[in-house]
């Protein structure tokens, strides 16, 4: 249950927000919780996710309540909110920001899950209200498992600068990269699509150091990512006034672009491009080898449930960690390049995956060349109390039970020297 | 080949970046020619262009403080390159209240004109913004298609309206047809006419006045009243005038009964010729 009072100027915030995420996915998960309204999405190749969290004292006013669920194991356990909104519904309410902002006195959302619907409502002067009320499709939010806190290399930046840089790059540019030294900044057209386009400009944008809030590099890195995301990152940017912080490690890791305001949190990880190698790849070709992925996961899923029985997969809740050792960091990148999951049925309990599951996660060489951007590790939203955003590691991944997440495909891998354990969807 | 250049003057910079915007709304690829003295973009009168063509000449030395190129020999001393315009006018556009725009001929990967721009900032380093056009070089032997186009001898010559107002008429014009015909005599009269099965509409200006030393040499042959005229594609009217961001030092139109008609602008620093052929 959700029920939430905002004013005009606040209004303009939360659309921003909405429109930063319709350029990531055509839906989105609204998510309420003790820590405040969560707006989720994540786009459909999994290569970008976007979360913007709302403080309870952002709005006028806040009412927020679990659902409680008695478990098998008797335990309570707090479930959050099943509600996935479509873009295309909540888009056009939020369109014209300014107007709204000057002509609406308040702004009230609430949630009825009996009817499985969203009511927005603007109130207007002269007693004049507006209501929408908008059908949600149950699904469990997901949350990308990242911690930007151990990524080697650390911006802070004012959202003007990089307004400037990104004016330079025309709107058909898909893809951008961002070169860093130790004293230099450089944010360039991807060399990709300049082989390609034989009339494409290429350009380049230098910045030094100083001009950064916050300037921590610990290796020369060049990382090229979605470029539309970045767009949509910065109109909500323009909302907040709020510096945006990056972090990020090296090719084929994940890029995260991180707004911290009083009020408002805003996290946006998107994939970059993995190593030299992939760049050769045709988006094409891409496209049907992840198709032919799939299918093949499909069919070993359906292999191994003759019953019929739905395949759960439970983990135990990973201890944080601020700093891994390096043997971790390389677990990590290999299963970053999950291919072959390995996949068992859990009764209950976990139980230990066994070290022949270890090697079959690798990817076979061949097929990196096809893999244009990672997969980023993704899990159900935690319901744990303690649960710090800035940790997801913390969180304990649940795999939703309803019916569009059957096709998700769950692997899992035990780290050596850790007892951490991390989901992968693809 | 070598061709550098640099404009540190913000003015100069502002004005060759207007430059480069008109010529992005006259011709979408043009031909770069970079001679001792002078810049030129040109469009030649192929059949892709639909006849039209195009001279703009600009002196170097009135808008680069640095300037300095080599041709393809001492002989031919010149330099011609095909490019997009609209990437040269999206790239001068960056350079708005920048401190220096320097341009250079490059070879990475595939031939180049870098545009470098120096900006201004907040601290004491500079932002540098770089972007690399691509451009093909135009060989040697074809060149003579490149050259200054012959002017007719018009039959009338005349001083354009204010070409704001000449646009406003002429794209309410469009509306009822893409034919156009565009009559002028020497008496300072000129006319913009649509003519359909179902209407006809004329636009009349006046007191334009006609150059002198076209109405003195012919002043005598003929009738002053008497209208020369070209029937032609409005579309390729309207690009024209779209072009025309600022109203121009001088603008003449010369026509040549039933086979073009020449425009002829003088800017500040600037000469344009723009030549639209009759339709047949």
């Amino acid at each position: 249950m959700l029920k939430c009072v905002m004013s005009g100027s606040q209004v303009k915030v939360f659309g921003k927000a909405v429109q930063a995420l319709s350029r990531i996915s055509d839906e989105f998960w609204l998510d309420p919780s003790k820590k405040g309204l969560a707006l989720r999405c994540v786009n459909s190749s999994r290569s970008a996710y976007g979360c913007v969290l709302f403080s309870p004292v952002f709005f006028q006013h806040y009412q927020w309540s679990a659902l409680v669920k008695m478990s098998e194991n008797e335990l309570d356990t707090t479930l959050h909110l099943k509600c996935k909104l479509g873009m295309k519904s909540i888009l056009p309410i939020f369109r014209c920001l300014n107007s709204l902002e000057r002509n609406i006195e308040k702004c009230r959302i609430f949630t009825r899950s009996d009817k499985c619907k969203v009511v927005i409502q603007f109130f207007y002067r002269h007693g004049i209200k507006r209501t929408h009320n908008i059908c949600f499709q149950e699904s469990q939010p997901l949350q990308v498992i990242f911690d930007k806190n151990v990524c080697t290399n650390t911006l802070m930046i004012q959202p003007r600068l990089l307004a400037d840089a990104i004016v330079l790059f025309t709107s058909s540019q898909e893809e951008v990269t961002l070169a860093v030294t130790p004293l230099n900044f450089c944010l360039k057209s991807s060399n990709e699509e300049s082989m390609d386009l034989s009339n494409a400009v290429h350009s380049e944008m230098f910045v030094g150091s100083d001009e950064f809030d916050f300037f921590q590099i610990g290796m020369d890195t060049e990382i090229t990512f979605c470029f539309k995301e970045l767009k949509g990152i910065l109109t909500f940017s323009e909302a907040t006034h709020a510096p945006i912080s990056i972090y990020f490690d090296f090719p084929g890791k994940p890029l995260a672009l991180s707004i911290d305001d009083m009020l408002v949190e805003a996290n946006f990880i998107l994939a970059t491009l993995a190593d030299e190698q992939s760049r050769a790849s045709s988006p094409q070709s891409l496209c049907l080898s992840q198709k032919r992925k799939r299918s093949d996961l499909i069919e070993k899923k359906a292999g191994k449930n003759v019953t019929g029985q739905a395949l759960e997969c439970i983990s135990k809740k990973a201890a944080p960690r601020r700093l891994y050792p390096k043997e971790t960091l390389t677990n990590i990148s290999a299963l970053e390049n999950c291919g072959s999951p390995a996949m068992k049925r859990v009764d209950g309990d976990v139980s230990e995956v066994s070290e022949s599951s270890v090697s079959n996660t690798e990817e076979v060489p061949g097929s990196l060349c096809l893999r244009k951007f990672s997969c980023m590790f993704f899990g159900a939203v935690s319901s744990d109390q303690q649960e710090h955003f800035n940790h997801p590691f913390d969180s304990l991944a649940r795999a939703s039970d309803s019916e569009e997440d059957m096709n998700n495909v769950c692997c899992r891998k035990e780290f050596n020297g850790s007892d951490a354990k991390y989901f992968c969807i693809i | 080949m070598k061709f550098r250049a640099k404009i540190v003057d913000g003015a100069c910079l502002n004005h060759f970046t207007r430059i480069s915007n008109m010529i992005a709304k006259l011709a979408k690829t043009c031909t770069l020619r970079i001679s001792p003295d002078k810049l030129n973009f040109i469009l030649c009168d192929k059949l892709a262009n639909g006849g039209v063509s195009m001279w703009c000449e600009l002196e170097q030395e009135n808008f680069f403080n640095e300037f300095q190129m080599e041709g393809v020999s001492a002989e031919n001393n010149e330099i011609y390159l095909e490019l997009t315009s609209e990437n040269l006018s999206r790239a001068l556009k960056t350079a708005q209240n920048a401190r220096a725009l320097k341009i250079k001929l490059t070879n990475k990967h595939f031939p180049c004109l870098t545009v470098s721009v120096e900006l201004l900032s907040m601290s004491s380093s500079s932002r540098i913004v770089t972007h690399d056009i691509p451009i093909k070089v135009i060989p040697r032997k074809l060149w003579k298609d490149l050259q200054e186009p012959v002017v007719p001898d018009p039959d009338v010559s005349i001083y354009l309206p204010v070409l704001k107002t000449m646009k406003s008429v002429v794209e309410k014009m469009k509306n009822i047809s893409n034919h156009l015909v565009i009559e002028a005599n020497l008496d300072g009269e000129l006319n913009l006419k649509i003519e359909t099965e179902l209407v006809c509409v004329t636009t009349h200006f006046k007191d334009l006045g006609n150059p002198p030393l076209a109405s003195e040499s012919t002043h005598e042959d003929r009738n002053v009243e008497h209208m020369a005229e070209v029937h032609i594609d409005i579309r390729k009217l309207l690009q024209f005038l779209a072009g025309q961001q600022v109203n121009p030092t001088k603008a003449l139109c010369n026509i040549v009964n039933n086979k073009m008609v020449h425009f002829d602008l003088l800017h500040e620093d600037v000469s344009l010729q723009y030549f639209i052929p009759a339709l047949s």
